[in-house]
């Protein structure tokens, strides 16, 4: 399934950069998210908690950043998998300066579900999605601003 | 042959039981110290086992084992071979490769049981699954048919070259020269997938081993339970005289409880005869999508050669057939696609050729139709094109080329799948296409009733399908029919009964020769210590096979009866009459005997038993037919599509069919209309989606739609008779009838509920959305 | 440790009472518990209709209760309509017209229709193909369950 989209975010690109490089960082974003463990620089684990449709349970996930190409791109790997099935998620991230101090991130990759969850929640893993990942920007921008203020 | 009772609508002798919900099924099976079975199954559709660890699952309260391929030992062995090879045709090729009990290094479909955890209770059980651990290396994954053909494809089964599981040629006259001599030629490509069988009741098996006696019971949701029997003793070591294997009620079997050795059947007596205690798997409606077989799809590539005047000189058809990870069940369905491609025509020249591919899928076995509705959608279709093309009337060039009565039997010199020659033995076609033409008023339709409709701004389209079902085939079944002394009469034969009532139609054909009521004939089906000898119930064969050994079986005691009461009665055997369950000499009505009392003279406690012949009033009897006989029959429907929403609505549906003698048309009806249900199904609702991975996206009733009481039409049914000479009843099978030509039947109506759009179909099944995504492209092309 | 629930319920006139985990489904437990194995189970996910029984008369999915959501109320299964020697009309109904085949989904229709029967005596052809769109059968086509309750509302009405 593809997923694709843009983001605007309030900030200068050198600082959306920063936060999207960092896994620690992007780790708080992911909604549901339970623990993190850093592994390192690019890389934490940590255990998602996700509802799809009727079936609900825990992840135990991994997210990598890679093929940086500092500020402007890279690409993120979301791998999760738990009793109701697996999840596999790459993305290619882009961001480009915008007028007024702000980022225009563009993102397009593939998510794939596999097992329970796929069987039943497949119609709805779309829209899951989808609401996830503007959840998870929508978060990232408010770190951003915080930072900024501060 | 009497017909007091066979042809008669006799409500079912079984009815009481399972009304009253006192009918057992398989998970109504409940013994002491019982435990309860839960899978642990492949979430990839390929890979790499690299690990599996099953320790936590054995520490989990409640749990008392869980077993894995390595746990096994030397009793991990996969199913055997459930047809015979085909026999060496030139440049046959066939690699058979059978499902596993657990697997081992690899997983080759999402579905496919790596562990079982074995519990106090199936919630237990369940929950101790999700606590196996499953290291998978996931490998590409092999799902479109061609592709997987293609040098440099991932491998299903790394041991072969390619996925290729078989190719098999076939041909009659020459297609070629055929070819040469045509004024048109007709091509197409034909896709037709099919589904899931979903019946109400999932699969299941409950297996219990007596140490003290050395005996194993097995109750098994299967239509074959002699075979199992037989696999089973063998995969055990055990004699066959060990082993009990009991179908008891089904809850609907329409072929995938016909394929044998599932994993679960291979595990689960094992584990109990392990244990030592009884052991219980239940499947669960997901599990069902996953681990029961389907039938699925085929991609054909097809040529038509015609005269002018609508004579079909040849047909040419090669096709692509789906099988799955695995091909225990050999080359049935493609061989019966192949024996059903030419229809009921008089086609002379043909040439077809198919490949079946290994695909990372749940096994394909037979379902409902088993490969025919294949071969009718293919020839049905070319019909279609091949009228639009000639500018003929689509029903007038189906009746030019017909069968004619008098060409029976009818030598298509290809194989079927039993390999036996493929031999149409009696028909009666044209009657049977005039008869569902007169049922829907055809002539009436297209001329006046249609072209009114389509000024009111309707979109209302007619279908007309005749096809053949070649049905009854061997090797073999038997029965044995006796008087006991009560004078009821016991009847055990070696098929199982899904619901297709062989409690009441054998019951018919004993009660009319014994002269009992048809309530008094108790009929045993499906348990292996009853009767020892048999194959099973599929290929629309029940009522043929065993009903023909049922009724041979009850000749001969009929025959034991006139013998011992012209004796006792002192009178000639042409002077008795059979009826009310006594024997009496015809016009001394005070000469007479009760059966009952007959059998317990039959078996004297003193005396001598003359030599060569056998106590009691009792005979057991077999029946092989030569090769098997094909019924025919016709459906048109009258059909109204919302140009907005794309739902259908069907107005009239009407079906003559002929499948020889009938024993019972209610149960024949219902078995019609049953059929037609799963039929709509596979036209326009049913469709198991897969994704590019080759997970199952659909496995659920909420997705994978069967059709409910709101969408089916009423159904009219008209029977003709053409007795076959191949058995004494004169009978023909029906039980996948109703599901055969339904997606060719669909497809023609509704290209001529929109004929002035030209829509053409050439693929299965169809839904709101695909039905709107076709009319759009044609609207594009214009 | 799983807690338990005491339950104390009444199916077919019959009161139980009896200690069950709280996650114990009320279809499992009327066949497994209490033996009444005419109440069949077909997807366990609310759509067949198989595992239909009354709860104080009207009809519920059993795969989709909780035994203990049934605490203090009245069941009624297919085997609180009649006997095999006194069927009820409906279940004579069945028979006469052939309205079952492998019987698998038939005790879910049976007491469906008995509740819709009660609510509507006279139902035209639409009405019942509406009222048992909620009960799947993969055997008969439906059509002579529509001649079954047809006959079974004529008998019920004399």
């Amino acid at each position: 399934m593809k997923i694709e989209g843009e983001y605007l975010f309030d900030g200068p690109r050198e600082e959306v950069w920063k936060l999207v490089r960092d896994p620690e960082v992007l780790a708080t974003c992911v909604p549901g998210i339970q623990t993190v463990n850093k592994v390192n620089d690019s890389e934490f684990t940590g255990e998602i908690a996700l509802k799809i449709g009727p079936l609900g349970g825990t992840f135990g996930g991994r997210v990598t950043v890679s093929n940086e190409v500092a500020p402007e791109s890279c690409t993120l790997t979301v791998e999760g998998s738990g009793k109701i099935g697996f999840l596999k998620g790459i993305g290619h991230v882009v961001l480009s300066e915008q007028p007024g101090s702000k980022t225009l991130m563009k993102y397009s990759g593939e998510a794939q579900i596999g097992g329970k969850v796929a069987s039943v929640g497949q119609r709805l893993f779309e829209s899951v999605s989808k609401g996830m990942v503007k959840q998870g920007l929508d978060k990232l921008n408010e770190i951003l601003k915080q930072r900024s203020a501060a | 042959m009497d017909r007091k009772l066979i042809g008669k609508r006799v409500v079912r002798n079984e009815d009481p039981r399972l009304l009253t919900g006192h009918a057992q099924f398989v998970d109504d099976v409940q013994l002491p110290g019982m435990l309860h079975a839960a899978f642990l199954r492949s979430e990839y559709a390929h890979a790499r086992l690299l690990k599996v660890d099953v320790s936590k699952a054995r520490q989990h309260k409640g749990v008392v084992a869980v077993f894995t391929a390595e746990d096994m030992g030397k009793d991990w062995q996969p199913g055997p071979p459930l047809v015979s090879p085909p026999p060496t045709v030139k440049d046959v090729v066939f690699h058979s490769r059978r499902q596993v009990p657990l697997a081992k290094d690899k997983v080759r479909h999402a579905g496919e049981a790596i562990a079982v955890v074995i519990a106090e209770s199936r919630y237990i059980a369940e929950d101790a699954v999700e606590e196996i651990e499953v290291e998978y290396e996931p490998l590409p994954v092999v799902l479109d048919l061609e592709k997987a053909l293609e040098p440099g494809s991932p491998l299903v089964h790394d041991d072969l070259d390619s996925n290729l599981a078989a190719r098999l040629y076939q041909k009659k006259g020459d297609y070629e020269a055929a070819r040469q001599q045509a004024d048109v030629i007709v091509k197409r490509r034909i896709y037709i997938e099919r589904g899931a069988a979903a019946a109400m009741e999932n699969r299941g098996i409950v297996a219990h081993w007596d140490a003290q006696s050395e005996h194993l019971t097995i109750w098994d949701t299967t239509q074959a339970p002699i075979p199992i029997r037989n696999g089973t003793a063998a995969r055990l070591g055990l004699s066959e005289h060990q082993v009990r294997v009991i179908a008891p009620y089904i809850g609907g079997g329409f072929g995938p409880k016909i394929m044998m050795f599932y994993p679960e059947e291979m595990v689960i007596p094992w584990a109990a005869m392990k244990l030592n205690r009884p052991v219980k798997w239940i499947e669960d409606r997901r599990e069902n999508f996953y681990a029961t077989t389907q039938e699925r799809g085929q991609i054909h590539d097809v040529e038509m050669a015609l005269t002018r005047d609508g004579r079909v000189l040849g047909l040419k058809d090669d096709f692509l057939h789906d099988t799955g990870a695995y091909d225990p069940y050999g080359l049935t369905i493609p061989l019966n696609t192949q024996s059903h491609n030419m229809g009921g025509y008089d086609i002379r020249n043909y040439s077809s050729e198919f490949k079946v591919v290994f695909t990372n899928r749940i096994i394909a076995t037979p379902v409902r139709g088993a490969g025919r509705p294949h071969g009718i959608f293919v020839i049905e279709r070319m019909m279609d094109a091949a009228a639009r093309e000639l500018g003929m009337d689509p029903v007038e060039l189906r009746k030019r080329n017909l069968i004619p009565p008098d060409a029976f039997p009818y030598e298509h010199q290809i194989i079927d799948q039993a390999f036996a020659p493929l031999i149409l033995d009696s028909g009666n076609y044209k009657a049977v296409v005039d008869k569902a033409l007169e049922m829907i008023g055809y002539e009436k339709f297209i001329k006046e009733e249609q072209p009114r409709l389509r000024r009111e701004g309707k979109y209302v389209g007619i279908g007309v399908v005749p096809f053949i079902e070649t049905t009854g085939v061997g090797p073999y079944e038997g029965a044995r029919v006796t008087v006991e002394a009560s004078g009821k009469v016991n009847v055990a034969t070696g098929i199982g009964t899904q619901g297709q009532g062989h409690f009441t139609s054998f019951a018919q054909v004993v009660a009319e020769q014994l002269g009992v009521k048809v309530s008094d004939v108790r009929i045993v089906t499906g348990d292996t210590s009853e009767f020892h000898w048999g194959t099973g119930t599929f290929a629309s064969r029940g009522a043929v096979v065993a009903g023909n050994a049922v009724y041979a079986a009850a000749k001969s005691v009929r025959q034991k009866v006139l013998k011992l009461a012209s004796k006792v009665l002192e009178a000639p055997e042409e002077e008795l009459e059979l009826g009310d369950g006594m024997v009496r000499v015809a016009d001394i009505p005070q000469k007479a005997i009760s059966l009952g009392e007959l059998a317990v003279l039959a078996n004297p406690l003193r005396g001598a038993v003359e030599a060569g012949t056998e106590p009691g009033l009792e005979s057991t009897s077999y029946y092989g037919p030569q090769y098997g006989a094909t019924a025919f029959g016709t459906h048109a429907m009258i059909l109204e599509v919302d140009p907005e929403t794309m739902m259908i609505k069907i107005r009239r549906y009407v079906v003559a069919e002929d499948c020889g003698t009938v024993l019972n048309p209610l149960i024949l009806e219902g078995q019609i209309h049953g059929g037609v249900s799963m039929g709509l199904g596979n036209a326009y609702y049913e469709k198991l989606h897969m994704d590019e991975n080759g997970q199952l996206l659909n496995a659920s009733f909420a997705d994978y739609l069967l059709v409910s009481s709101t969408e089916m039409p009423h159904i009219e049914v008209a029977h003709l008779e053409t007795p076959s000479p191949l058995n004494e009843l004169g009978a023909k099978g029906v039980g996948e009838a109703g599901a055969i030509p339904v997606p060719a039947l669909f497809a023609q109506a509704l290209e001529n509920a929109f004929q002035e759009r030209k829509l053409e179909i050439l693929e299965m099944p169809l839904s709101p959305n695909r039905l709107f995504e076709l009319l759009k492209d044609r609207q594009a092309v214009e | 440790m799983q807690s338990t629930f005491d339950l104390t319920i009444t199916v077919n006139g019959t009161r139980y009472e009896r200690s069950v985990e709280p996650r114990m489904l009320l279809s499992d437990f009327l066949r497994h518990e209490l033996g009444l194995t005419g109440t069949h189970v077909g997807c366990e996910h609310g759509v067949c209709g198989a595992c239909s029984v009354l709860m104080d008369g009207q009809p519920i999915r059993s795969c989709l209760t909780f035994a203990v959501q049934a605490h203090g109320h009245e069941i009624t299964t297919v085997e609180g309509l009649g006997t095999r020697d006194n069927l009820h009309p409906i279940q004579q109904a069945f028979q006469e017209a052939h309205g079952l085949q492998c019987g698998f989904c038939t005790p879910g229709i049976l007491t469906t229709v008995k509740a819709f029967l009660e609510q509507n005596p006279n139902p035209s052809e639409e009405e019942i193909r509406e009222a048992l769109s909620g009960n799947l059968c993969r055997c008969t086509g439906y059509q002579h369950i529509i001649e079954a309750v047809q006959l079974a509302a004529e008998k019920m009405r004399k």
